[in-house]
């Protein structure tokens, strides 16, 4: 089973206050913690899962800035086999279709299985690299995948449907997965094993070593102009009562009266 | 630490081991989990059996508070076999996942905690803290233990002292957010090889100040740096002591009294592990009016709270009274309106504990130096 996961190094925005910088179209991130992207951390674990179960190899794909290496060191620590790191300024990040097309980039022209990505960044939230990445690379997908079984030269995907509903499709193989969290329990990569994967290969190119044309997946490229980022106005507040449990009542009720609700 | 080459058995000295029972009979665990450290020595010496035993769920109760090393006549570490076990745990990954996040904020942020390295000095902010820098002789160069600089329930730990310092007139200064996990809790949930890299790093930066003293906020930091970071240059010390030394050159002066019935709960890091017991009771019988009364169990044999071992992100299969549970009820019996320790663990564990009794209206679980802040003249 040959696959490849594609992982993204994103900011972890649940504890730092989010300020965009004053060019109004970037945040800044210098009080930000970065790991991996939640979902795709999933799916390494499943690439690594299948690994076992059925002997394969496993390529990572991310792009990304150097300090993500030590996401991608994890992700060999944990079992996959080498990386291919892409960093250059002139993709069109903002754009999921540029970078899908990047990352086919470096999976176009070699023999593969199955391609494994989170559903979703946690920054941007588009939902669609991995299917625009399916699209470019000329095979069948299926997202928000919560459980894989591999038949003989297909994959049977349990996807995850609004309501709780999930729906079971069966794909031919080379396919294109977006993992869902939830899938597994990711694993831990312990220092040894991450200092063990200092010695697979982690090889890093920009577009020009990797046989992209910036002119396609460059800002002059993209359809999608990323024209304002804002923190929304607060709108509505709650408001906590204080009090014993009658004075409470009657505070509440005076509120409810006062606004015309009863 | 050991090389890969020593065995089990010759890492763990079980040979040693003569089977006395002094080790389970002291543990505070038993009580409540299925642990029996005495029998995990004796089954650790067959080899093939190893991977079996890392396996058992009880490897995970284990709080690393040293009753077990305290009591060995032979000197040996019985706990560490335990600790050695979680290692063969860790090392496949397959972990609790808040065991998994708590590892990598350490690699990845400096503490296990899952906050921002950049936010490790905001406690500072609005207070007047002298930063150290590399190269320059300081007399006393504070650690504040992630602990401290995050959960602000115990921040005040670290604001007091400054004011304190400030006041007392010392020759101080504090890490920015350089300051890296000291990796106490690193080492006891068996991550050895982060622990070793934790060692490497934090002695390279601790040796660049010039520092004659660390001094330790947390006992955790306190004992792991002393006992276990063999080449720091400077002298370690937790700041009960140095705060000790202060009273007795009459640097610390009392602004009003506190009349209040206080008992002091021996952290295990402090105590059984740093060989300090007096400092915390001098400073706490020094605030006026304070009536200082004992636990039955003190100093070497005091009650563990559970807090350490890295069970602050492993919880137990027990559903039996927590010990922090019993600590609490036992300082009831006491009748003290104050439970007082100088360890960030032993506040969120007997301070949970206290609340889940429903005592807070009467009791309080202070940390010294929270105390120390509202009667030290500042």
């Amino acid at each position: 089973m040959k696959m490849f996961v594609c992982i993204k190094y994103v900011p972890d925005t649940s504890e730092a206050e989010v300020k965009v910088n004053p060019d109004g179209v970037t945040v800044d991130s210098a009080r930000f913690s970065f790991d991996i992207n939640d979902a795709d951390n999933y799916a390494v674990e499943e690439s690594v899962l299948i690994k076992e179960a059925k002997e394969g190899d496993i390529t990572v794909v991310s792009i990304g800035p150097k300090q993500s290496d030590v996401m991608i060191r994890m992700a060999m620590a944990k079992g996959c086999d080498q990386a291919v790191r892409i960093e250059d300024d002139r993709i069109a990040t903002h754009d999921p279709l540029m970078v899908a097309k990047v990352l086919a980039g470096a999976i176009k022209g070699q023999e593969f299985d199955l391609v494994l990505t989170g559903c979703m960044a946690s920054d941007d939230g588009h939902m669609s690299t991995g299917v625009a990445l399916a699209e470019e690379l000329g095979v069948s997908h299926a997202s928000m995948v919560k459980k894989v079984e591999l038949l003989d030269g297909k994959v049977r995907a349990h996807r995850e449907l609004e309501g709780g509903l999930l729906e079971v499709v069966e794909l031919e193989l080379p396919a294109v997965l977006t993992i869902q969290t939830g899938i597994n329990e990711p694993r831990y990569a312990p220092i040894r094993g991450i200092r063990l994967a200092q010695k697979k290969e982690l090889k890093v190119v920009n577009l020009d070593e990797l046989g992209v044309d910036p002119a396609v997946v460059g800002l002059d490229a993209s359809k999608v102009v990323l024209e304002q980022l804002y923190i929304p106005e607060v709108e509505s507040s709650a408001e906590f009562i204080e009090g014993e449990a009658e004075e409470k009542a009657e505070k509440l009720a005076s509120i409810l009266v006062k606004g015309g609700l009863v | 630490m050991s090389t890969e080459s020593q065995t089990f058995t010759e890492k763990y000295d079980l040979l040693g081991c003569i089977q006395c029972g002094r080790c389970t009979g002291g543990c505070p665990v038993t009580v409540r989990a299925d642990l029996n450290v005495r029998r995990f020595v004796y089954d650790a010496y067959h080899e093939e059996k190893l991977e079996e035993l890392a396996r058992l769920a009880e490897i995970w109760d284990c709080t690393a508070c040293h009753t077990c090393a305290v009591r060995c006549p032979k000197g040996l570490k019985p706990l560490e076999v335990l600790l050695g076990l979680r290692t063969m745990i860790i090392e496949s990954g397959k972990v609790e996942p808040t065991v998994r996040d708590a590892l990598q904020s350490v690699l990845l942020e400096g503490n296990p905690w899952e906050k921002s390295r950049a936010a490790r000095s905001d406690w500072m902010e609005g207070l007047d803290v002298k930063i150290a820098e590399p190269g320059v002789p300081v007399e006393n160069l504070f650690f504040v233990c992630c602990t401290i600089a995050y959960d602000p329930r115990v921040q005040s730990v670290a604001k007091n002292i400054v004011g304190l310092l400030n006041k007392a007139g010392i020759d101080y200064a504090f890490l920015d957010e350089s300051e890296t996990c000291c990796g106490s809790e690193v080492f006891t949930l068996g991550e050895e090889g982060l622990f070793e890299m934790l060692v490497e790093d934090n002695t390279e930066l601790l040796n660049e100040y010039t520092a004659k003293r660390i001094v330790c906020l947390s006992p955790h930091c306190f004992t792991t740096y002393k006992t276990r970071y063999p080449d720091l240059k400077a002298e370690v010390i937790h700041y009960t002591q140095l705060l000790e030394e202060l009273l007795r050159e009459g640097k610390l002066v009392w602004k009003g009294d506190l009349q209040k019935k206080i008992v002091f709960h021996d952290p295990c890091y402090l105590g059984k592990q740093g060989d300090v017991y007096d400092e915390p009771r001098a400073l706490l019988k020094s605030i006026p009016g304070v009536n200082l009364v004992e636990f039955e169990r003190r100093r070497e044999r005091s009650l563990c709270c559970e807090g350490g071992g890295g069970k602050m992100w492993v919880e137990s299969e027990s559903k039996k009274e927590r010990l922090a549970e019993t600590r609490i009820k036992d300082a009831k019996a006491l009748e003290a309106d104050i439970v007082a320790v100088a360890c960030p663990f032993c506040v969120l564990t007997l301070e949970d504990a206290m609340k889940g009794l429903g005592y807070e209206e009467e009791m309080r679980v202070a940390e010294i130096m929270e105390l120390l802040g509202e009667f030290v003249e500042a």
